[in-house]
């Protein structure tokens, strides 16, 4: 099927969302043959972590949670100088009900998370609430010298449905009396924050490929058709990423809350695909003992829930003795006691600029361990002792550049509306009768 | 789909029907002309060499940059158990190379990636980190052939990184970023303007290399002859076609150590030009009167004096020592032509210090 100017309805889909807005939004409608339940009228069943997705997404046959493959971030920051006030609470509470009774919580529907930055816990008199560990962002190798990213706020709108991601959004910009049938409030998102950046992307087999044609520099004929990530393979295993209880606060006025850690990695696909071969990229993104074996068939579906990284031997080993490591096997040394990964990857592609990259998004309980991760994943240890360069066969190191950094908290979601620095103990109690 | 992917989609083997870019491709073969067959496994002559041309210098943070390039080069990525080769891409137009160096020491370190932004009127052309290569006649460098689409006037960005292998001496004081701008005027008719020497067939694929350029303003690669060592310089063994010369430092509190004991520094270099064999894993074992004395490895190691090399401290050194070096990974930079079979298959090295 095609529109009217030739565009496969398919590939028109997948470029909606980067583009946006209205006409982009009505386009889709057209499109996608779907019908999206609409949300609740009573919301209070709806958890108090954000971040609760994995229960109400689809998994994979192997128990692998399917990423949502529509996403958007908005970069908010809030039009008033200071402390918040009630009335600016309301707002954005409001206008995030009005998009929530519009699209049921499911990865067919909309899933959304609103996070906050340290720059905007500045405002207040008092410091962030003990137990948060939310440090501003800083450069997390000494060969990347990233952006910072500093908004006050940032929602993230995922979906399976294109059209629901641009719906959301045009609702909260103010530009729906209706969506999806469901009235929408008055007030707008965009009444209380002024949009600084969006970034979008994609995740899911098939979509970078059906994407490479929007950004230079990807070749479109190399991608494989089948392929979740612009790299080639699939991520995201049950056993390599932390549970939502992992990286969940535990204790304290933000309990039930998370960190978010947001950064553009801009990709080089040339060097990966036109000079590397198969057996270079499967062992730069797993390890060079999956590629010796030929563990990995495809974009690596065959590999079940893991990586299989436990067949890899020892990263230091591998790096004296082959002179080559692979991201999976170095990143998988961030572990805690229990042996569980320390970050949950919410992680998308995009062509945002018209460049290939990734929206490399993961939650954890508090930054640091975000830091430790990305230090496991540098390998500069690695790099000392061994024939392994700072950047040359270390992994994925070769083919990304750190763009921007920013890091903010997912607070509960009764604290997701404009939160205090130090909310009262009973604010989770706190509803909002309005809706 | 992009320019890369038109060129490569009508391409395919058949260069009729592209007179409007072709250029690029009437060149193209001439300069990767067929491999000598035979090659040996060692280092070897060539088919041809190239010149480069050096649009610019800039000077940050203690660091030189030269951006410098030459035509397109085929060039081999190592591997555990092989090399994989690397053609030239019918939309690559240039082999660019940042060369970075400590103002100092005019020492080129390995180990700082540099990361390279082209943008022509702001907009993004390509970004990339070049690989980390060894070529005769450039030496040890970093570099990959760009797409750049056309004559005009590029903007390239280089940045480089705090560094990653261990520093000694003055140059363990530079641990910052720096970032070059410089903005480049491409064309074709200036590329064309560099050298090409054809290599007489009956030289290219025998034993030998062509000499490092001579290359004004520019530093070179190479590691200190044997005499020039500081220590006191112990022997010298052959692996893989590159000569492993070691040396005994007196006093070792400059790698690590203390003043009484000794380091033990392996400097490996290619034959005939001297070029640094950067980004090994070695390591050693000493034995005396049969029983072994140190079994360790030798950490790659940038010393103002030295250079880089590969050392360890010991606690002692005596006349019949008997070092063995091994080779655990050869030097994973890629290759040019003529070092693509060297320095690949290396066996131990053995040593009477």
């Amino acid at each position: 099927m095609t529109d009217e100017r030739g565009v496969p309805r398919r590939e028109f889909l997948k470029s909606a969302v980067a583009i946006g807005g209205a006409a982009a939004f009505s386009a889709c409608l057209g499109r996608e043959e779907v019908d999206v339940p609409t949300g609740p009228d009573d919301l209070s069943s709806y958890p108090q972590r954000q971040h609760a997705w994995n229960e109400v997404l689809p998994r994979d046959d192997h128990g692998n949670v399917i990423a949502p493959s529509h996403r958007l971030l908005l970069y908010l920051n809030y039009r008033r100088d200071g402390q918040p006030n009630e009335d600016d609470r309301d707002q954005v509470e409001t206008a995030l009900r009005g998009i929530e009774h519009a699209y049921e919580r499911s990865g067919i529907g909309l899933l959304l998370t609103v996070s906050y930055s340290p720059a905007y816990f500045d405002r207040f008199d008092e410091s962030l609430s003990e137990g948060v560990d939310l440090p501003d962002p800083e450069a997390l190798a000494p060969f990347e010298d990233p952006e910072f990213d500093t908004p006050d706020a940032v929602v993230h709108l995922a979906s399976n449905t294109a059209q629901v991601v641009l719906g959301a959004e045009e609702a909260l910009k103010g530009n729906k009396s209706t969506l999806n049938g469901v009235d929408q409030p008055d007030v707008a998102l965009t009444d209380v924050f002024s949009l600084t950046d969006r970034r979008t992307g994609f995740i899911g087999d098939g979509l970078p490929a059906k994407n490479a044609g929007d950004a230079e520099s990807v070749p479109a004929d190399k991608v494989p058709d089948d392929a979740p990530l612009f790299m080639g393979f699939k991520s995201g295993f049950k056993k390599n990423q932390a549970s939502e209880d992992r990286v969940t606060i535990q204790s304290g006025p933000f309990a039930d809350g998370t960190t978010q850690h947001i950064s553009k990695l801009q990709l080089n696909l040339n060097q990966w695909y036109n000079q590397d071969d198969r057996w270079q990229r499967e062992a730069k993104m797993f390890c060079p003992y999956h590629a010796e074996n030929d563990v990995i068939e495809g974009a690596g579906d065959n590999l079940g829930n893991s990586s299989k990284i436990d067949d890899c031997k020892p990263t230091d080993e591998t790096a004296r003795e082959m002179g080559v490591v692979g991201h999976s096997q170095k990143s998988a040394r961030a572990r805690d006691d229990e042996d569980s990964p320390l970050i949950l990857r919410r992680d998308f592609d995009s062509t945002d600029g018209g460049t290939a990259s990734l929206h490399f998004l993961a939650l954890q309980r508090r930054i640091t361990d975000f830091v430790d991760t990305r230090e496991a994943m540098n390998g500069t240890d690695v790099t000392e002792q061994s024939a392994v360069g700072q950047r040359n066969n270390n992994g994925i190191l070769q083919y990304i550049r750190s763009e921007r950094r920013g890091n903010f908290l997912v607070p509960p979601r009764s604290l997701r509306a404009l939160p205090p620095a130090q909310p009262a103990r009973d604010a989770q109690e706190v509803t909002h009768e309005s809706s | 789909m992009n320019r890369r992917d038109v060129l490569r989609a009508v391409g395919g083997t058949s260069l009729v029907g592209l007179a409007g870019c072709a250029g690029l491709f009437e060149t193209r073969s001439a300069r990767a002309p067929p491999l000598p067959e035979n090659r040996p496994d060692a280092v070897y002559y060539p088919t041809h060499y190239e010149g480069m041309k050096m649009p610019g210098m800039k000077e940050q943070g203690g660091y030189r940059c030269a951006l410098t390039y030459s035509y397109a080069h085929r060039f081999w990525l190592m591997k555990p158990n092989g090399i994989t080769k690397v053609e030239i891409q019918p939309e690559d137009s240039i082999h660019l190379m940042p060369v970075v160096w400590e103002t100092q020491t005019g020492i080129i370190p390995p180990d700082i990636n540099p990361q390279l932004t082209i943008t022509q009127s702001r907009d993004s052309i390509d970004q990339f980190a070049p690989w980390p290569m060894l070529s005769q006649p450039m030496g040890f460098h970093f570099g990959d052939n760009a797409q750049l689409q056309s004559d005009g006037t590029y903007t390239v960005e280089v940045s480089i990184g705090g560094p990653s292998t261990r520093r000694t001496g003055s140059l363990a004081e530079n641990q910052g970023n720096a970032s070059f701008t410089f903005e480049f005027e491409f064309s074709e008719s200036t590329l064309n303007e560099i050298s090409y020497t054809d290599i007489p067939d009956d030289r290219e694929g025998t034993k030998g290399a062509v000499d490092l350029m001579d290359m004004e303003m520019l530093p070179n690669s190479q590691v200190p002859t044997p005499n020039a060592l500081p220590g006191d310089v112990r022997g010298s063994g052959m692996s893989g076609d590159a000569k492993f010369v070691v040396t005994i430092l007196e006093d070792a509190s400059r790698f690590g150590g203390d003043e009484e004991q000794r380091y033990l520094a392996v400097s490996p270099r290619t034959p005939y030009n001297r070029t640094m064999l950067p980004m090994m894993s070695l390591s050693g074992t000493l034995h005396r009167d049969g029983t072994s004395v140190f079994d360790g490895i030798l950490q790659a190691t940038i010393d103002p004096e030295l250079r880089y090399h590969y050392g360890t401290t010991v606690a002692d050194v005596q006349t019949g020592d008997e070092l063995t070096i091994t080779v655990d990974s050869p030097p994973q930079t890629a290759r040019h032509e003529g070092y693509e079979t060297a320095f690949v298959d290396m066996p131990d090295v053995k040593v009477t210090l």
